[in-house]
């Protein structure tokens, strides 16, 4: 058994008197949440959280690079204290003697941690002093008085008296934190739906604001996902204003999605800054909340068993993700090859965020490859110098006509579209002086003859 | 004396050092490039082709003339590598085309960032990626200090980095280490290529390149084109036009 316990960052008042376990404040819950990650069997113990780790050890390399993973992780999971030991109520009692976390210290400070050996259990809790173990806290003025200081005094004392005297639990705590008797714990359990809130000690006036606070509660998603061995594929930030109680505003939310599951939080991060840099808040903020409303299961890749090249930087999903976001969906495109016979037609543009379109790309004829690499989006109309057009100097005519004569369709639905006509061109390859290879064409439905640019042979 | 000045001075001649060349070779330091499909520019290339992960800058009269010749064949094996990014390209690329060149639609990504810093932000982030196998980027206002940026990004990555600026950028100082003048080549036919900056000697004199599109051989040998487009009304061929003008 290696039992392990953590201390929340703001550890809530011990309240002794209190029969009933209070539930866990969000702090204790969400340092459970992250626990999961490394062992299934977690619970809340008074002010602390305890996880029974001895079945992990082997996943997670040993007792010592476990421990050094814990104290690493532990500051940003919002833990200040660590302590190890063979048996709950002896971790419990040894992480009450790490100097108290001061308000001030930063996240960055090391974590104060102490560890116990099994062979040395005895010892070390005959050491401790009284206040240590919150069942005979209650009597340490009675035994303090009778010469018993430490755990070790009272040990030493007949079990009989001690029972008569005090009570059958003070012996069964004692026993439990010795190892003598077996621990009964509640294990946390995830539940089905994320949903975590926090409440700000101020008032948040910038949308950016809310960041800091949703940052936290993305670390605890990523527990749960980790836990739950899923990625998420949605998130909503709800936000509370104060002035909501008045009826005068509608609480705000926002909703993030990602094209494939993820489990990645400073993406996710990332993404929520992009959004709520946009967003001017109409109050200020009091509190927000965050929902996962769309998980699946997600595969991960085990570790390979050779070193293989790292490949640093993000995926291209989430670039175009993130490019979508601070551009616009309209503006990082990805192409898509259609059946048509009009230049202007045989592609589309889509946003890139959308997806890949699986359709199957249309069989390409070989004279595409003569067709330009660059085309202009609608025809440019070339001015004239007599019956010559002209495109930075008079064009030399090279190829051509290539005649198409399409497009009925369109003029009966988007007639009024621009350049939406029955294409019936003569297309040429001509030489202009300055601009090169071009592609032009010659129009010659209704009204006077025209000359068009259509592409460069950039 | 000799004798003792072998005795102090280092048995390494500068030669053997890793990243020092002499300034009148090319540098030979192993460094990635792809080859640019072209003989006669590979040859004047250090390290025989275009620098992987490192930023390229072209210079030009006129955007949008001569890119893709120049860069096709680059960017053709880029492609198998991962997607090619378009961003603020001054034209819409013809996909069908470049389908048929061999540049696959799915393959290919534009970003139509419109602003100066748009486009430089959407850069340095497509830097980033992991999967990127060739990126080429419209800056006509950029900065050097914002070149360097990129440059620095650039060798993050392992993909082709192009950056397009106006040909009045040449005197500017630029931290890339690779610049070069895109112009038509006096016969009209192939490409002027010259390389302003390298690491490598001096080069005075530009570079012609043939770089062919497919019409130009087309064009060249006169042969009908072979087009069963139902959409035709007459069989379409590429003959030889009038030197007339056409009259409408």
């Amino acid at each position: 058994m290696l039992w392990i316990a953590l201390r929340p960052c703001a550890p809530p008042d011990a309240s002794p008197s209190a029969h009933e376990p209070p539930p866990p404040s969000p702090e204790q819950q969400a340092l459970a949440w992250w626990a999961l990650g490394f062992s299934p069997r977690v619970c809340v113990l008074e002010e602390a959280v305890l996880l029974e780790a001895g079945a992990s050890l082997r996943l997670f390399g040993g007792q010592r690079a476990l421990l050094q993973r814990l104290r690493d992780e532990l500051a940003p999971a919002g833990g200040t204290g660590l302590a190890v030991a063979p048996t709950a109520l002896a971790a419990l009692a040894l992480l009450r003697t790490l100097p108290p976390a001061d308000a001030g210290a930063t996240t960055s400070a090391v974590i104060p941690a102490v560890s116990c050996p099994a062979r040395r259990l005895t010892a070390m809790l005959d050491a401790l002093p009284l206040a240590q173990l919150s069942a005979t806290q209650a009597h340490a003025p009675v035994l303090a008085r009778l010469g018993c200081r430490t755990l070790g005094h009272l040990r030493a004392l007949p079990r009989g008296g001690v029972s008569r005297r005090f009570s059958a639990a003070l012996l069964e705590a004692l026993d439990r934190a010795y190892g003598q008797r077996p621990e009964v714990y509640e294990w946390i359990e995830l539940p089905e739906q994320f949903s975590a809130r926090l409440e700000f000690n101020g008032r948040i006036e910038v949308a950016e604001g809310m960041l800091f606070g949703a940052r936290r509660l993305l670390q605890q998603l990523a527990g749960w996902l980790l836990a739950r061995q899923r990625g998420v594929l949605a998130i909503t930030l709800h936000w509370e204003h104060d002035l909501v109680r008045r009826g005068e505003l509608h609480n705000g939310h926002l909703d993030v999605r990602t094209a494939e599951a993820t489990r990645d939080i400073t993406h996710l991060a990332r993404l929520l800054s992009e959004h709520l840099a946009r967003l001017t808040l109409p109050a200020p903020v009091l509190a927000i909340r965050l929902d996962a409303t769309e998980t699946e299961a997600l595969q991960t890749t085990s570790a390979s068993l050779l070193p293989e090249e790292l490949r640093q930087g993000e995926p291209l999903p989430q670039l175009i993700e993130r490019l979508s976001v601070r551009l616009g969906a309209d503006r990082v495109l990805r192409g898509q090859l259609l059946a048509d016979h009009r230049p202007q037609h045989m592609q589309a543009w889509r946003p890139a965020g959308e997806g890949a379109v699986n359709s199957k790309p249309p069989a390409l004829p070989q004279h595409l490859q003569l067709h330009p690499p660059w085309i202009l989006r609608i025809p440019l109309r070339l001015a004239m110098q007599g019956e010559r057009p002209l495109y930075q100097g008079p064009l030399l005519m090279l190829a051509g006509p290539e005649r198409l004569e399409s497009g009925w369709w369109s003029l009966l639905s988007s007639a009024e579209a621009e350049g939406e006509e029955l294409a019936q061109r003569d297309y040429f390859v001509a030489r202009s002086p300055q601009a090169g290879l071009l592609w032009v064409y010659r129009r010659r439905s209704a009204g006077e003859p025209a000359w068009f640019l259509q592409g460069m042979y950039g | 004396m000799s004798a003792a000045l072998r005795l102090v001075l280092p048995a390494h001649s500068p030669d053997e050092l890793a990243g020092v060349w002499r300034a009148d070779q090319l540098q030979q330091v192993p460094q990635a490039v792809l080859s640019s499909g072209h003989a006669e520019l590979d040859a004047e290339l250090p390290g025989g082709g275009w620098p992987l992960g490192q930023l390229t800058e072209v210079l030009q009269l006129q955007s949008g003339q001569h890119e893709w010749r120049l860069l096709l064949p680059a960017l053709k094996c880029a492609v198998a590598q991962g997607p090619l990014v378009l961003i603020g390209a001054p034209l819409l690329p013809h996909l069908p085309a470049l389908a048929a060149a061999g540049i696959p639609a799915a393959q290919l990504l534009r970003i139509d960032a419109r602003t100066p810093a748009e486009r430089l932000w959407a850069t340095e982030q497509v830097l980033r990626c992991r999967d990127l196998g060739a990126l080429l980027a419209w800056l006509p206002q950029a900065r050097p200090e914002q070149l360097r940026r990129l440059q620095l990004a650039s060798t993050t990555t392992q993909a082709l980095v192009f950056a397009f600026r106006p040909e009045a950028a040449r005197h500017e100082s630029s931290p890339a280490p690779l610049r070069l003048t895109l112009r038509t080549a006096p016969d009209e036919q192939g490409l002027s290529v010259e390389l302003l900056k390298r690491r490598g000697p001096v080069i005075d004199r530009p570079l012609t390149i043939a770089a062919p599109l497919p019409v130009m051989a087309a064009l060249r040998k006169r042969r009908p084109l072979k087009d069963p487009g139902h959409a035709v009304d007459r069989p379409a061929t590429l003959r030889p036009a009038r030197r007339q003008p056409v009259s409408a």
